[in-house]
């Protein structure tokens, strides 16, 4: 491998693997299993990185991607969906995001993305509570629609519902971060 | 639009919130419907955001020199080469637009752009590689299915240019510490591996693969899981298998 091929996954590493890791974290909720999903998502982002489409999204939005989906099988390998599923079901107001003031950020080159942090966690923070939940519920916890409305003992038709209405507020207060807002 | 039947499948979908089969039926649905296409683009990007509002953790500092170690191990996936160049400067220019003015006071931008307009030249070459490896007139092609059913794929074997296309649907990357690995296998000999692939999340892969030297024909293409780097010989049966037929 060529010297700057090292240097590029390092570059990577450097921007995005404190958000991998704290999104890994929050799904997974153990240090050493976190540090395994980053590991995993990294190493699929690099054996696969020739077939990236820039056309179908950004990098950051691919490596969250692919670090949440192994984040879950984890969950799901080691047999603990169940009690993601009770976990996720009983959080309450403080959901999966945490306030900025909590936050202690990495001390690597995070402009970018503790920008990005603070207008992601405050436009989550302003959704209707209920809405909130259920994006939670469904990135955070790997729940299918019918799960959560299982576990928030909603009809189906409210939990799709909230999730559109709170996709859609999102979509609104973050157009600075997305591609159509640009 | 809102009195699309399928409208309110978008937002679970973006989610990742639909069960295998309700995912299945509704991405039928998107194949034909570009209106759910951009929904579920739009609403995707949003909730791939998401990912920002998870409590922040600092990784411990020996991971970094294990990713990167890990790394040196595997060779990447090849399309047209170096993959992951190409990867590091489109995360800076994305973030760039993003950050606008601020990230391009940012020292070394300058050079990264650069690197961005070489690399794109390079990754158009290697598109127009692949076209013209398809296009042949003495191009050979096998569907590789597994009785009928999701995954499948498609190789193109050109034997001019010793080299194939493979395009996979369906099927979902390979768990931690395995990977899929390509096999050419002629009449009463033992399998040539063709290399090594992972598909992306979506299930999906397009890649072209040289084929080594001493292959010059073969009948059956057939893909394993193996552990990561690959095996000398498939290790199982292969789940996808399918005959050349046609060229020359």
């Amino acid at each position: 491998m060529a010297a700057g091929d090292d240097r590029a996954l390092g570059e990577l590493y450097d921007r995005h693997a404190a958000t991998a890791y704290a999104l890994a974290l929050a799904i997974v909720g153990e240090r050493a299993d976190a540090e395994e999903v980053v590991a995993d998502a990294f190493g699929q982002m690099w054996r696969t990185s020739a077939q990236f489409d820039p056309a179908r999204g950004s990098v950051p939005a691919w490596l969250a991607t692919i670090t949440r989906t192994r984040a879950l099988d984890l969950l799901r390998a080691r047999g603990r969906r169940a009690r993601a599923i009770e976990r996720a079901a009983a959080v309450g107001d403080a959901g999966f995001a945490t306030p900025l003031a909590g936050g202690g950020d990495a001390p690597d080159r995070g402009v970018e993305r503790t920008e990005a942090r603070r207008l992601v966690t405050r436009s989550l923070a302003e959704l209707p509570e209920p809405q909130r939940r259920v994006l939670e519920l469904a990135y955070f916890g790997g729940l299918t629609q019918s799960e959560i409305a299982a576990a928030l003992r909603e009809p189906l038709g409210t939990v799709k519902t909230r999730m559109r209405a709170g996709l859609e507020k999102l979509r609104a207060s973050l157009a600075p971060l997305l591609s159509e807002g640009r | 639009m809102t009195d699309h039947a399928w409208l309110d499948a978008a937002a679970p979908y973006a989610l990742g919130a639909l069960t295998a089969e309700e995912r299945a039926a509704f991405e039928a649905h998107l194949a034909d419907c570009a209106v759910c296409r951009a929904d579920v683009q739009a609403l995707g990007e949003v909730s791939g955001l998401l990912a920002h509002a998870a409590a922040a953790a600092t990784p411990p500092p020996a991971l970094r020199e294990r990713i990167l170690r890990e790394a040196r191990a595997v060779r990447p996936l090849a399309a047209g080469g170096r993959g992951l160049p190409w990867l590091a400067v489109a995360a800076a220019v994305v973030l760039a637009v993003a950050a606008g003015v601020a990230y391009l006071k940012e020292r070394g931008s300058r050079q990264m752009l650069e690197r961005a307009v070489a690399v794109a030249r390079d990754s158009l070459a290697a598109q127009q590689q692949l076209v013209a490896t398809l296009l042949a007139p003495d191009v050979n092609t096998a569907v590789l299915a597994s009785k009928g059913r999701p995954p499948t794929a498609r190789v193109f074997w050109n034997p001019s240019r010793h080299r194939v296309v493979m395009a996979v649907f369906d099927l979902p990357p390979a768990p931690a510490g395995r990977i899929y690995q390509l096999w050419a296998i002629q009449t009463g000999k033992a399998p040539v591996s063709l290399g090594i692939f992972n598909t992306a999340p979506d299930g999906r892969l397009t890649t072209s693969l040289d084929v080594p030297p001493a292959l010059v024909a073969f009948d059956v293409t057939a893909v394993t899981e193996e552990p990561a780097g690959g095996s000398p010989q498939p290790t199982q049966q292969p789940f996808l298998v399918g005959k050349l037929q046609g060229g020359e």
